[in-house]
């Protein structure tokens, strides 16, 4: 999975972005880059980060979700992660990720409730 | 205990770590490995391969399918000729790192396989075996 492929939407207020499955580090890193350009251009809320199709969350592509979250945070917005396989959150906690407060959703549509009451940026 | 090479991939590239996991995931499915196995092997061996291109920027996966006691394995060694682990104690400590990353690797790593050897000495290189068997306890 190379970078072209991947693509943050702007959906009324919030950044839809879905991950793919098995993406690599360059992928990861320039979807971290996407995400924040958008997140400048656009006066969203925040940002929601599709994983149900992931497999594999090791420890590069854990910190760059956590680092992305950190980021949008200071720039006023609130990020959700949805859609964590449960083999994902297994392993992830086996592998000792500490997630802190990244806020989770079971899927896209619990985490677009939990944003629409996030305070508008503007 | 029966050791059959099936698989290699040669790790010289940022873009090779997703080819050991494919690889990986391949074999462990190939085997008869569960889903939440596959994913811990797959992760396991992702920090492996991330070890090996970070540190040494060269090396080796090297995939063989063991049979024990009726019981199949599946062993994965990571070899560079890098610079080596100075201490390997400290290395396996969770939250120690010289890379720069979140210091999981190692120890993380060795928390998802039943077994991890390490042998390294500075300027020596590394090579790092895990051995996952199917229907673990840690399964």
């Amino acid at each position: 999975m190379t970078g072209e492929s991947i693509s943050v939407n702007k959906i009324r207020d919030i950044l839809l972005v879905t991950v793919p499955a098995d993406p690599d580090d360059e992928t990861i890193s320039l979807l971290q880059e996407k995400i924040l350009l958008a997140m400048e251009r656009y006066e969203v809320k925040g940002l929601i980060l599709d994983i149900s199709t992931v497999e594999i969350l090791d420890s590069f592509f854990a910190r760059t979700i956590i680092e992305t979250a950190q980021m949008v945070r200071l720039m006023g917005g609130r990020t959700v992660v949805a859609g964590m396989r449960a083999g994902v959150a297994i392993t992830a906690t086996q592998l000792g990720l500490v997630f802190g407060d990244l806020r989770t959703a079971l899927d896209v549509d619990r985490a677009l409730d939990m944003l629409r009451d996030a305070p508008s940026r503007r | 205990m029966e050791r059959k090479k099936i698989n290699q991939v040669v790790i010289s590239g940022e873009g090779d770590i997703l080819e050991v996991r494919k690889t990986v995931r391949n074999e462990a499915a190939a085997l008869g490995f569960g889903p939440t196995d596959i994913t811990r092997i797959v992760t396991a061996a992702s920090e492996l391969a991330r070890n090996v291109f970070r540190f040494a920027g060269d090396g080796v996966m090297l995939c063989a399918q063991l049979s024990a006691d009726g019981r199949i394995g599946l062993e994965l060694v990571f070899e560079d000729q890098g610079p080596g682990i100075e201490n390997i104690g400290q290395a396996m400590e969770r939250g120690f790192t010289t890379g720069g990353g979140l210091g999981l690797g190692l120890p993380g790593a060795k928390r998802l396989v039943d077994q991890m050897d390490i042998v390294s000495a500075p300027g020596q290189g590394t090579r790092v075996t895990v051995v996952k068997w199917r229907g673990s306890k840690a399964a």
